[in-house]
């Protein structure tokens, strides 16, 4: 092993303005987001406009059906940001894509405008792993130096802590991802998917009260979710389950079941076992910050928990509001811009996409 | 939860703090041998140590206490299993579930983490290379204080753990800090039982070796040829079940967290 760095960042600082524009679109968010290094070291978002794909209650998105919205409003979402940011194409350093993971169709149609745009501008094209780009953004944002990583959304469910230039995956979902989880139960009891699923299940949840057993699955710094959901969808099938809720300020002293009860239950339930694994990575690797990142991290409920968590434990949470949890284009913008800065182009005939890309499998180089 | 005044409040209160972990606090306490024919010698007080679970206030309180309890009974009936099948495991002393503590029998001696290279540290990231070389003579030293060979204590690491397997008990959390050397005797000794749980498949148990492994190369590196005798022991104990785990074994290497994920 040669002699280690001392704490020596391998990123040089900037030795002039660097501007990034990133594209979004592995679910069905499309971002599009510019930023912006500067000499003195600051880190400017100069724009990050979101167009999200938004279904009837009950149903999903379809990758055909989001791979189509991505393609019908690509061009006015970035044309936004452009205009909102105040630069040019041609100022542009270079454009960084999400590059996987995701749902495949979606990702080619942002893949493909990237490329048509880095050909139409002479601009170097750099693919962005998703996950990093959360990890990178949230970074960014809070100031977290060095923390234990929650990383939740719609298809991603991952504790992660940084070592050797590695985002490392100490535990995660074996099965379903918490994000996906919520949002099937949505449409199972038909909320609607605007803003999003999760969103109006945290609302709902508010108005809830009574716990109901529900399996409670970790195993070692792991989940598992999927038997979750089939109990809890069992309960909209029972007896005592009562579809419509009550008038509000109500409380019935009835025993029934209703929704806002069993979003309270999921919540609690799937929170507590996220919070619980991130606890044992947390006393694993003796860090005391925790980042939540990723789009269930916007819940406010999980902030809590984990607040309470890492204050037990003497630590502190960091987490970041909905513009930079939901997927956005200007983590894309930010990670790749890191990338570029240490060297590093995706070459035009490697500008593919991936459904499967491991968090572990970015060389992070720019940190120590 | 609060703790009612019961034995294991007065228990805690009467006890010094080890450790805190994710899950549970660990405190060394002192019982007072009544006169029945039991196991220890005399009638002096007895070190015992309590695992307690503490509520966890991030939970709601219902979900915290079933779960507490089911995890000290847990925790508790899997040790009597090992204990029945001749493993070698700390003795149960007292159980109170509603409280969330658990006493076991203190072992005074040393975890296998201490007596090997590179485990010496306190916790630190996996596969984090320690200077290995320079400890070489240290470790031997450490481990001439309890007069077994490296060799022979693999051997036992292996035994123990097929033992357990017999039993079809599954540790969930075999590392080397979870095993320990009593001083005076030669007995290797599993510990932490926290995250046990009963499985006859194949699987569970091969999953359980692997996680062994993953453990001896992230914290002792160039710990290879360790392992593998470990792995012998372990095959001459388990007979004629292990072919099968030994087979689902490989699949787990070639799985293990490398799998990769759609989404």
């Amino acid at each position: 092993m040669p002699g280690r760095y001392r704490k020596i960042s391998p990123l040089q600082a900037p030795t002039k303005p660097y501007i990034a524009l990133g594209l979004e679109g592995s679910a069905n968010k499309l971002g599009a987001g510019i930023i912006k290094h500067d000499k003195d070291g600051k880190t400017l978002v100069l724009s990050n406009i979101r167009h999200t794909y938004i279904t009837p209650p009950g149903e999903g998105f379809l990758p055909r059906d989001t791979a189509q919205h991505h393609r019908e409003w690509a061009l006015t979402v970035i044309r936004d940001a452009i205009k909102k940011a105040e630069v040019s194409m041609h100022d542009l350093d270079c454009i960084c894509y999400t590059k996987g993971p995701g749902m495949g169709a979606p990702l080619q149609s942002v893949a493909l405008v990237a490329r048509t745009l880095s050909l139409l501008y002479n601009k170097p094209l750099i693919g962005v792993n998703h996950c990093v780009g959360h990890i990178e953004m949230g970074r960014q944002i809070t100031g977290a130096q060095n923390p234990v990583v929650l990383y939740v959304s719609g298809g991603n469910t991952q504790v992660i802590a940084y070592s050797r230039q590695c985002y490392r995956i100490f535990g995660e979902t074996l099965d379903i991802a918490v994000g996906n989880c919520l949002d099937r139960f949505a449409r199972v009891i038909n909320l609607s998917n605007d803003p999003s699923p999760g969103y109006n299940i945290e609302k709902e949840a508010k108005k809830g009260n009574r716990l109901v057993p529900l399996p409670y699955a970790t195993k070692g710094m792991d989940v598992s979710l999927s038997g979750i959901l089939s109990a809890i969808e069992a309960y909209t099938l029972d007896k005592k389950f009562c579809a419509d809720s009550l008038p509000n300020g109500t409380v019935s002293d009835e025993d029934i079941i209703t929704p806002a009860d069993l979003c309270f239950s999921l919540q609690e339930t799937v929170f507590s076992m996220l919070v619980e694994i991130t606890e044992r990575a947390m006393a694993h690797i003796g860090s005391k910050e925790v980042l939540i990142v990723g789009g269930v991290g916007c819940n406010e409920r999980l902030q809590e928990m984990m607040g309470i968590m890492a204050q037990e434990r003497g630590g502190q949470v960091f987490a970041t509001d909905e513009r930079f949890c939901i997927d956005n284009g200007i983590m894309i913008a930010q990670a790749g811009l890191l990338s570029y800065r240490m060297g590093h182009e995706t070459p035009f005939h490697e500008s593919t996409c991936t459904q499967r890309f491991r968090t572990d499998e970015v060389h992070v180089a720019w940190r120590i | 939860m609060s703790l009612k005044p019961s034995t294991s409040r007065t228990l805690l209160e009467n006890s010094t703090l080890v450790s805190q972990g994710a899950e549970a606090k660990v405190y060394k306490a002192y019982l007072h041998q009544a006169s029945v024919s039991g196991t220890d010698d005399d009638g002096g007080p007895v070190p015992v140590l309590l695992k307690y679970r503490f509520q966890k206030q991030y939970r709601h309180p219902s979900l915290d206490t079933s779960l507490t309890r089911s995890r000290i009974a847990g925790e508790a009936r899997a040790l009597i299993k090992c204990l029945r099948s001749g493993v070698n495991v700390p003795g149960i002393r007292m159980v109170d579930a509603a409280s969330g503590v658990l006493a076991i029998e203190w072992i005074e001696g040393k975890s296998l983490r201490h007596l090997f290279p590179g485990g010496a540290e306190d916790d630190d990231v996996s596969e984090d290379i320690a200077e290995s070389a320079d400890e070489e003579d240290e470790e031997e030293d450490l481990l001439t204080g309890f007069y077994v060979s490296r060799d022979l204590l693999m051997t036992k690491v292996g035994n123990e753990i097929a033992k357990m397997h017999l039993a079809d008990v599954i540790h969930g959390d075999l590392t080397t800090s979870n095993m320990m050397l009593r001083q005076g005797s030669k007995d290797l000794v599993l510990i932490d039982f926290g995250l046990a749980y009963m499985s006859t498949l194949v699987e569970d148990k091969a999953v359980d070796l692997y996680v062994l492994e993953r453990a001896f190369s992230s914290t002792h590196p160039d710990s290879e040829p360790l392992f593998s005798s470990v792995l012998e022991a372990y095959r001459v104990k388990m007979g004629k079940q292990w072919t099968a785990i030994g087979k689902r074994l490989d699949d787990v290497r070639l799985r293990g967290r490398k799998r990769s994920m759609v989404g």
